[in-house]
């Protein structure tokens, strides 16, 4: 019994660790499974942040009210109310050119700033353009000023800000010249163009319609020179219907002139000339055809309109292909107003606009169309604004109560729409896919679409494929079942080596080398691609009609050294022979001269219609293929080396040749690895960044021309990253990109794994 | 023969085309005391070049001053300001409003601009190409999609009274990246707010895009006149086709060359407060005469003497 135990006791002996590796072999379960799931968590962390700064780019606006003050007791003198860009100091604008301002922030209470315009005239007209801020008057004999309504903050000696006004007034310049009265005048100035458009009444009781462009030298310095009149022009006889409103757009470039019909008539100022250029009805296709009002919307370039029945559509200039010169055309359509718009107010700071009727304001946005906020009061608006930084709405009521709401819609510009679907831009000719994120100017429309990026993508992996996959997976198959042992050792390795090579490096040499040196020759490396598979076949069918004894005096697997000189000797061939074929093969006649030109970068547009630039895919293709052939060869080369021998041999023993059983059993039986390589590539591919941006020109064009440029989701994230706003739209799409490019290799890789599995299971047998 | 031409490009390499000069009435920098730290720039690309030659200059007066410089484009400075990561931030174009915006939230007043030299923007076409100048309205129809300035679209060389063998090519386009406010200049006065072809490619630096255009023969693009290289040639350009003129000094400061920009420094500056002297000191050495003829000898204009007075005296 005690003999029992004590032999039991030794086995047991013999199979129990120390406690010291028992607890560490405990110690590094729990580690590893932690590991594990920290690997899971931060990858699911990482898509987490992404979609967190995603997000706000769906949310709508957020409208709160900040303060109600009493303004004034009569509105029935009011023009306009208007607000400093920091929402402390509201103006009211009224009839008798004065300004009455209201301390919101301070205890300056109201401020009167009495008549702006200088004495010795009598004002018969006045109006006020929110857009670029300025008062225009017009005086009984005939002449008109203009006033810029604007703020000075000044700071005391701890930096608080106070606000004032600061209100700059012209002379007054004479826009009819005969003294006539003036009834109605707008003026608006920009760099280059300055116009005063206005009625006149005569002494007998005629109408006429004057403008007058005013002029003066702009030094680089921003300095103006004294501004003189300039050209005086008479509309009158251009316009045969009765004359509804006239809006002369802020940068002086055009006037709109509405008739009471409903017909519009557009003015051009260009080249010292104010001529009729076009005329339309923007509802015209509707039973009433008026227009209720029209106005300018931010930029120069869109126009929007009411009409009777609350429709709102907004016009834009665009290039009139068959006229040769822009024109006004249709851009956008909007849901209709409940209520007849009574006032219309722009935004100063992107392409917003409020609409009001009656008890209902409308927060609408053109670029994409869209209604961002909306709300049925209960006073009665009869006066609205937006602030100078989108961040403030107000109102003024019936009862000259102004209503201030703070307004906060960071992404007016975002939205499904903008970013997958076609969208008609200001000034564009048609509906487009359009990445352009970034302008000079503030009234530049950002345009955000994602589509152009994801074909970029998709193109460059492509192309890198097409040329990678067959040379990395044929490479791989003859290194592991052909290849001489000793060579194989040293191919894998120099391979690996490849790998790491930086993608800067060949991004550089892809622009500065091999961008001008494939430019010219195409139809060369044509030749080449055409020439070496050729040449190797030949050379394969040639060997195998030598006799037996001469075959087997090279060692197998060494074939190869006679081969690469022929392979080399056919290349340089080709490469030479490139110009001989573009004589031959690539002529383009030239229809009027019948002058025949031989050149590729001439031919391929003549035969495809698509356009030949030097930084083009197929430069790129090249290169991004040089830094996936090691990664498919590595793995590919794994797998095709791990297929058990007796698979090998036992093929081979049965009488099946090397090539037979190359195809017919190694690589079914490896196939699941191929398929991990292919897709690690095509993952490589479609994340590669840097030799995209530089062997490119980052051209977000939308097709699959090989021999034209691209920008990538991931180039476009490196090009833009450096000058997107923290949380700015730009910031918030970008991550958008990346989210997309996240989505696309997750698609690829479950695709994949699906069909790794399947294979896998097909040959489990085997194995 | 080869002598000859070899003494021709030094030649032309030691005088460049167009050249200011510095006017004397520009005071002389002189240093003071009790100036050491770190100045960090972020910024414009254009003016890398410049930021450079005045950091070594500046330091030769100071030898304790280290100064930082990165270059990235324009649009980078504004985020450097407010993050505090730059004192000074280098921009070839004026701030945008919601840059202005974004710094006004952070600080509760607006950025200080500085005026520091004058740039003119040149469009460049390869050296063997025979066009010598090209009107601002051609110019829009071949950069931009919309067509603000009135023209039709001109896709070939043919388009721009090229013939021979330049007829029927397609004219390959050159341009900066977006952050750079060389793209958003050129946007603003060239394309006259409008578009750039999706075709414009998009390079990340000033003298990338020389580079392009030199390697490219049938290439167009547009950079600061201070990257040009011998191999491209500077185009010739104007409102109208009977005046064409080169981007020299007199034609910038007249207005009749359309691409003259200034170059700007912006700065944080508390309203009742005045500016470090690190930074005070150094932009005092950009506005002084040494300042101005790095100006120049960088291939850039220099700012006449009363602006740069004036642009001084708002600093105080």
């Amino acid at each position: 019994m005690k003999n029992q135990s004590q032999s039991h006791h030794r086995t047991l002996e013999r199979f129990q660790v120390s406690r010291r590796i028992g607890w560490f072999d405990r110690f590094m379960n729990h580690f590893i499974v932690v590991g594990g799931l920290m690997v899971i968590a931060a990858v699911m962390g990482i898509f987490v942040f992404i979609f967190l700064q995603v997000a706000p780019l769906f949310h709508g606006a957020e409208v709160k009210l900040l303060s109600r003050h009493k303004l004034t007791d009569t509105v029935d003198s009011v023009v306009a109310v208007d607000l400093d860009e920091w929402g402390e100091l509201p103006v009211l604008i009224q009839k008798d050119g004065s300004l009455r301002y209201r301390d919101l922030k301070g205890d300056r209470g109201i401020i009167e700033n009495g008549q702006v315009f200088q004495a010795g005239e009598t004002l018969s007209s006045i109006h006020y353009n929110s857009l670029n801020r300025l008062l225009v008057a017009g005086s009984n004999s005939g002449r008109f000023a203009y006033a810029k309504v604007g703020y000075r903050p000044e700071y005391d000696s701890l930096s608080v800000r106070t606000v004032h006004p600061d209100v700059t007034r012209s002379d007054w310049f004479d826009l009819s010249g005969k003294g006539e009265r003036i009834l109605f005048v707008d003026y608006g100035e920009g760099d280059s163009n300055k116009l005063a458009v206005g009625i006149c009444l005569d002494s007998e009781g005629y109408r006429h319609v004057r403008a007058v462009s005013l002029e003066q030298d702009l030094s680089l310095f921003g300095e103006g020179g004294k501004i003189s009149l300039g050209a005086r022009f008479d509309l009158t006889e251009a316009i045969d219907q009765a004359i509804q409103q006239i809006d002369v757009a802020p940068d002086g470039g055009l006037v709109l002139i509405v008739a009471e019909n409903g017909e519009v008539f557009v003015f051009f100022n260009q080249g010292g000339k104010l001529e009729l250029g076009q005329r339309f009805e923007p509802f015209g296709d509707l039973p009433d055809r008026r227009v209720g009002g029209a106005d300018f919307l931010l930029g120069d370039t869109s126009a929007v309109f009411t009409g009777w029945e609350g429709e709102n559509r907004v016009y834009s200039l665009s290039l009139d292909r068959d006229k040769g010169k822009r024109l006004y055309a249709r851009t956008k359509e909007f849901e209709p107003m409940p209520e007849l718009p009574e006032g219309y107010f722009p935004g100063v700071r992107n392409n917003s606009f409020l609409l009001v009727g009656n008890h209902h304001a409308s927060l609408r946005f053109s670029t994409t169309e869209s209604i961002r906020w909306q709300r049925n009061f209960e006073f009665e608006i009869i006066r609205g604004l937006i602030g100078e930084k989108y961040d403030r709405l107000g109102f003024l009521d019936r009862t000259g109560t102004f209503h201030l709401f703070h307004l906060r819609d960071p992404h007016p510009q975002a939205g499904l729409r903008a970013f997958l679907g076609k969208v008609r831009y200001e000034g564009q000719a048609e509906p487009d896919y359009v990445w352009q994120s970034t302008g000079g100017t503030d009234d530049f429309e950002p345009k955000l679409s994602l589509v152009p990026l994801i074909i970029g993508s998709l193109k460059g992996t492509l192309y890198a494929m097409l040329f990678a996959a067959p040379i990395a997976l044929l490479g791989a198959l003859y290194t592991s079942q052909f290849l001489h042992p000793k060579w194989r050792d040293h191919v894998k390795p120099t391979m690996e080596i490849m790998a790491s090579l930086p993608s800067v490096v060949l991004g550089f040499m892809a622009a500065l080398w091999l961008a001008p040196l494939l430019d010219t020759r195409v139809p060369s490396l044509l030749l080449v691609l055409l020439g070496v598979p050729c040449a190797t076949l030949a050379c394969n069918w040639c060997w195998g009609q030598l006799p037996h004894r001469v075959r087997t005096s090279i060692p197998a697997g060494l074939e190869f050294l006679l081969l690469s000189p022929i392979i080399l000797i056919t290349c340089i061939l080709c490469w030479k022979a490139g110009p001989l074929a573009e004589e031959i093969l690539f002529v383009v006649t030239n229809p009027e001269t019948g002058e025949r030109v031989a050149d590729f970068r001439l031919w391929w547009p003549e035969f495809t219609g698509a356009t030949y630039t030097q930084r083009n895919s197929l430069v790129v293709g090249f290169m991004m293929g040089f830094a996936v052939i090691p990664v498919i060869f590595s793995i590919a080369e794994d797998s095709l080396s791990n297929v058990p021998k007796s698979l090998r041999s036992g093929s081979l023993a049965l009488g099946a040749s090397r090539w037979q059983t190359a195809v017919n059993i190694v690589l079914p039986t490896a196939s699941p690895g191929i398929i991990s390589a292919l897709l690690i590539g095509i993952s490589r591919a479609l994340g590669e960044t840097m030799i995209v941006v530089m062997a490119t020109g980052n051209t977000p064009l939308k097709d699959f021309n090989i021999f034209s440029g691209m920008r990538a989701l991931s180039a476009n994230i490196v090009v833009e990253f450096p000058q997107a706003p923290f949380q700015g739209t730009l910031y918030r799409t970008l991550f958008l990109g990346a989210l997309t490019l996240f989505i696309m290799t997750f698609i690829i890789n479950t695709m994949a794994e699906v069909l790794r599995q399947h294979l896998r299971n097909r040959y489990k047998a085997v194995r | 023969m080869r002598k000859i031409n070899l003494i021709a490009i030094i030649l032309s390499l030691s005088l460049p085309v167009v050249r200011g000069t510095v006017e004397e009435k520009l005071p002389a920098y002189e240093p003071v005391s009790g100036v050491f730290g770190n100045l960090n720039s972020v910024g414009s690309d254009s003016l890398n070049i410049l930021m450079t030659l005045w950091a070594e200059s500046f330091r030769a007066f100071y030898p304790n001053v280290h100064i930082q410089i990165e270059g990235k484009g324009s649009s980078t400075a504004p985020p450097a300001l407010i993050e505090g990561t730059a004192q000074l931030g280098p921009m070839s174009r004026e701030m945008k409003s919601l840059e202005i915006d974004a710094f006004e939230y952070a600080f509760g007043y607006k950025p200080t601009q500085v005026s520091v030299s004058i740039d003119a923007l040149a469009v460049f076409a390869h050296k063997d190409n025979p066009i010598e100048g090209l009107t601002m309205q051609q110019v829009d129809s071949i950069f931009s999609n919309t067509f603000k300035a009135g023209g039709t679209p001109i896709d070939r060389w043919g388009q721009v009274n090229l013939k021979g063998r330049w007829e029927d090519r397609s004219i390959s386009l050159y341009g900066r990246n977006s952050a750079s406010g060389t793209y958003g200049f050129f946007k603003k006065v060239a394309l006259k707010k409008g578009d750039y072809r999706a075709s414009v490619k998009e390079q990340p630096g000033s003298s990338t895009v020389v580079q392009g255009v030199a390697v490219d023969l049938f290439g167009l693009g547009y950079s600061g006149i201070g990257h040009k290289t011998s191999g491209v040639k500077v185009l010739t350009l104007g409102d109208n086709r009977d005046l064409l003129v080169e981007p020299s000094l007199e034609n910038c400061l007249s207005g009749v060359y359309p691409l003259a920009r200034l170059h700007y420094i912006y700065i944080n500056k508390r309203p009742s407060e005045s500016i470090d002297t690190l930074s005070y000191e150094f932009l005092r050495f950009v506005l002084s005469r040494e300042g101005q003829e790095i100006v120049v000898e960088a291939g850039y204009f220099p700012l006449p003497a009363s602006v740069a007075a004036k642009t001084f005296a708002s600093l105080q």
